[in-house]
């Protein structure tokens, strides 16, 4: 009896306390009201289409809202919606938040998912991922920082090209939404008078879907059972009619297979050579770096991994960047780091070594904030959900969201590539391969030091994001600055690599913001 | 009386277990037994998920801790424990830095309920509950390196023992944990196939159970232990990713203890440990050895 008046009250105390412990996967989001519908933005300038859409991606009028056809379809919506389940109402729910950024979190998510490296084989050495293999071990891809800038731009773009050819069809025709034809049909988000036909939804579907099965093709199910999702919630909510949909989900896919397209700028841009081979590896050593700058006075990297492990993408600095020719890319370069020999470069040394024996716990914070390594949705992705909150708030409609993701999407691509170029130009050594008592806060990333790719990419990021949303400019530059120097507390790069990697970064933001001043979208 | 050992392994060393709350003995009204005990614990095979590996990039990581310990009896049924543990990390290979600092404060009631002769021996029954929560704001994101992971806990106790007159004793015991969230450093983790958009994650609870026989003679007390703890969910830790602090950390360990009450110092004993890892899932397969001494106080001893 004494052992229950003890056991009962405190498992009481303990169930009570265990009760609300279940955590959110994201924070709860307004259904989207967009404050502009952006009825002209059929005449944006497209980033990879042409802005002939009825040449390029051709969509067939719908039939009229009168017709027989239609009114049969007015019928299954009025089916569907009598009959919702829990469910179904949740579907709706998590897609009315806006489905540019619900597709935006999902690429976060497949990201953190594949961005590991290889695990060593029993011999020592290691195998590349294989899409033609994705299942395997290692699982294709590796989402690594540059996979994912690219993929996170090309969907970006994928999106907001579609999104611009359905505001042009949906103007042309102007049918609208089944809840304003029919008082009968509930609309179950925020109504607006944007035309349905094509549904955004079904566009969004069907060229998001796409694109991700082919860069994250070992998720082919999620992907595919989300798109789906994204289609029913389109139908049951009262915002688009059958037709609507399934002219929306051809257009989607037609953007998606001219923008993947045989001889596509996708399929040539170079990120098919961009991991390189035994032989680029050697010979980046021997010679130090593509630059051959120092040859005699510069100690070139070396994979500090065990076993070794081969650089990241060496190649990955001559993939093509958006708004930016690789000329003007090559002119952008950095100049020289300290040569590894040089007093400058001792200086720093000893600056990271302080760092690595006396950090602050902020210090520690900030370092494991910023932290994006293996396993995570990397820096490209911390800026994708940074831009978030914004893009909520500005209740922009779903091409201006597009737009906001593609314009921070195509900057750090070009961050990273830019980045990536001088990193293999240079080849300079991380700290700790200089001074191997320097024990680093955070994972040491396989690849050379100079310029850091928190900065380049965080620098740019701001930048497009300080122009998108001035009111907050400052703090994006903030944010910027603190994931550049979370690199110098983590012990894993130079002070010179953070500043020169920021300017370097703000430099090629501009021209994706020149991009965005004549695009014919306004701010 | 008896102490305690740290479980010092690696992700699992943060269960610091105490032998005095998972034990069937009690001490007296008014005795306070304390000390310090020392734990090595080192690990080199790992297991990912469930497939066991090495890692070059870590080589052995190698934990040493210095606890403290107190056990009072506020009556002879009722006694209170407290401790508290040093602990320093550090890996013989690749570039992550170690951490030190102080680590959790764990804080337990212990309660004799049960005691009555049966056959030629004495069965008792024990409860206790314990609470332990972090002392310093140190890192729990760096696995694992990292000192703990940083959530609070609170554990019910069941601890059923048998002796013999001739020093002889079986005990069994078992525990449900309940475990607090825990804040990330970062907005964002990837845990069990999800992408969470918050620093919030969710602390699956924690059961274990352990079986033990030893035998008290002559001052000298040998104990052999099979311990067993299971994580109630938690992801696995992903191929060649880093472990991560809500992993569902399962491992099954034998134990040997032994303690020597000095005859020529009153009050003193030596305590030495030694533990191994025979199975386990997203943990270290560690061994250890502890040693240390405790000293027992007769506060209301009557002169």
């Amino acid at each position: 009896m004494k052992l229950l008046k003890i056991l009962v009250p405190s498992l009481l105390v303990a169930l009570l306390w265990s009760c609300n412990k279940e955590v959110e996967k994201s924070p709860a989001l307004p259904a989207l009201e967009p404050l502009r519908l952006d009825e002209i933005a059929g005449s944006w300038t497209p980033v990879i289409l042409s802005n002939n859409y009825s040449l390029q991606v051709p969509l067939a009028a719908p039939a009229a809202t009168t017709s027989d056809a239609y009114k049969a379809e007015l019928t299954t919506i009025k089916n569907a919606q009598a009959g919702l389940t829990k469910q179904q109402r949740d579907v709706i729910a998590y897609w009315s938040v806006g489905a540019v950024i619900r597709w935006n979190q999902i690429m976060r998510e497949l990201v953190a998912r594949y961005n590991l490296p290889p695990a060593p084989r029993e011999d020592g050495t290691y195998v590349f991922p294989d899409a033609e293999n994705p299942f395997a071990d290692p699982a294709f891809p590796f989402a690594n920082p540059p996979y994912a800038a690219r993929a996170y731009a090309y969907v970006s773009i994928a999106q907001y090209d579609a999104l611009k050819a359905a505001w042009y069809y949906k103007y042309l025709y102007n049918r609208a939404a089944p809840y304003m034809v029919d008082a009968s049909v509930q609309s179950l988000v925020p109504r607006t008078s944007l035309p349905a036909y094509p549904s955004e939804d079904a566009v969004l579907s069907g060229v998001t879907a796409e694109m991700l099965k082919i860069l994250f093709p070992a998720s082919v199910e999620q992907i595919t059972r989300l798109a789906a999702d994204q289609r029913n919630a389109a139908l049951w909510s009262g915002k688009a009619a059958p037709s609507d949909i399934s002219a929306g989900l051809a257009l989607g896919k037609s953007v998606a297979s001219v923008i993947t397209a045989p001889g596509s700028r996708f399929r040539t841009d170079g990120m098919g050579n961009a991991v390189g081979n035994a032989a680029l590896w050697k010979e980046l050593q021997d010679s130090v770096g593509f630059g051959d700058f120092y040859k005699s006075a510069q100690m070139p990297w070396l994979s500090l991994e065990s076993p070794p492990r081969p650089p990241m993408l060496p190649n990955f600095g001559k993939v093509l960047t958006w708004n930016i020719s690789p000329a003007q890319l090559v002119a952008e370069r950095p100049a020289p780091p300290p040569s590894t020999s040089s007093e400058k470069m001792k200086q720093e040394l000893a600056e990271v070594k302080k760092y690595a024996d006396n950090a602050t716990r902020e210090e520690l914070r900030i370092t494991h904030k910023w932290a994006d390594g293996a396993g995570t949705y990397a820096p490209p992705g911390h800026w994708n959900h940074i831009a978030e909150e914004s893009v909520v708030n500005a209740r922009f409609s779903e091409v201006r969201a597009a737009r906001a993701y593609a314009l921070l999407n195509m900057a750090l691509h070009n961050a990273g590539v830019g980045c990536w170029e001088a990193k293999y130009y240079y080849f300079n050594p991380r700290p700790s391969q200089l001074d191997p008592s320097i024990k680093t806060k955070t994972g040491l990333p396989n690849f050379p030091s100079y310029t850091s790719g928190h900065s380049t990419f965080s620098a740019s990021a701001s930048v497009v994001l300080g122009y998108l949303f001035p009111d907050r400019a400052q703090f994006f530059t903030s944010e910027a600055k603190e994931a550049s120097m979370s690199r110098l507390y983590g012990a894993i790069h130079y002070r010179s690599d953070i500043e020169v990697g920021y300017s370097h970064g703000v430099l090629l933001a501009a021209y994706t913001v020149n991009f965005a001043q004549s695009d014919g979208a306004g701010n | 009386m008896k102490s305690f050992y740290t479980a010092a392994c690696m992700l699992l060393f943060f269960y610091t277990h105490a032998q005095t709350i998972q034990d069937g003995l009690m001490m007296p009204k008014g005795d306070l037994c304390t000390g310090f005990l020392f734990t090595h614990d080192r690990w080199t095979n790992y297991w990912e998920g469930t497939l066991k590996r090495e890692n070059g990039n870590i080589g052995t990581i190698t934990t040493n801790s210095l606890t403290w310990l107190g056990n009072y009896g506020i009556t002879d049924k009722i006694n209170f424990i407290a401790m508290l543990p040093y602990v320093s990390t550090r890996a013989s290979q690749g570039v992550l830095s170690g951490m030190q600092g102080l680590q959790d404060l764990t804080l337990a009631v212990k309660y004799n309920a049960l005691e009555k002769s049966l056959g030629r021996g004495t069965f008792r029954g024990f409860v206790v509950g314990s609470y332990a929560t972090p002392v310093s704001d140190y890192s729990f994101d760096f696995l694992p390196l990292s000192i703990g992971l940083g959530t609070q806990r609170v554990s019910g106790r069941v601890t059923l023992n048998y002796s013999w007159p001739n020093g002889w004793y079986v005990n069994g015991t078992t525990a449900y944990t309940w475990r607090s969230n825990v804040t990330l450093d970062r907005p964002s983790y990837y845990s069990d196939g999800q992408n969470f958009l918050t620093n919030e994650v969710w602390m699956p609870n924690v059961m274990d159970f352990s079986f033990m026989a030893g035998r008290i003679k002559n001052g000298l007390e040998l104990i052999l232990a099979y311990h067993q703890q299971n994580t109630l969910g938690g992801g696995d830790i992903r191929r060649q990713d880093m472990p991560f602090v809500s992993n569902r950390m399962n491992f099954s360990r034998v134990e040997a203890t032994g303690m020597y009450y000095l005859p020529m110092i009153k009050n003193l004993a030596v305590r030495a440990q030694t533990g191994y890892t025979l199975a386990g899932r997203n943990v270290g397969q560690s061994f250890y050895v502890t040693a240390g001494v405790l000293y027992t106080f007769h506060f209301s001893k009557k002169l």
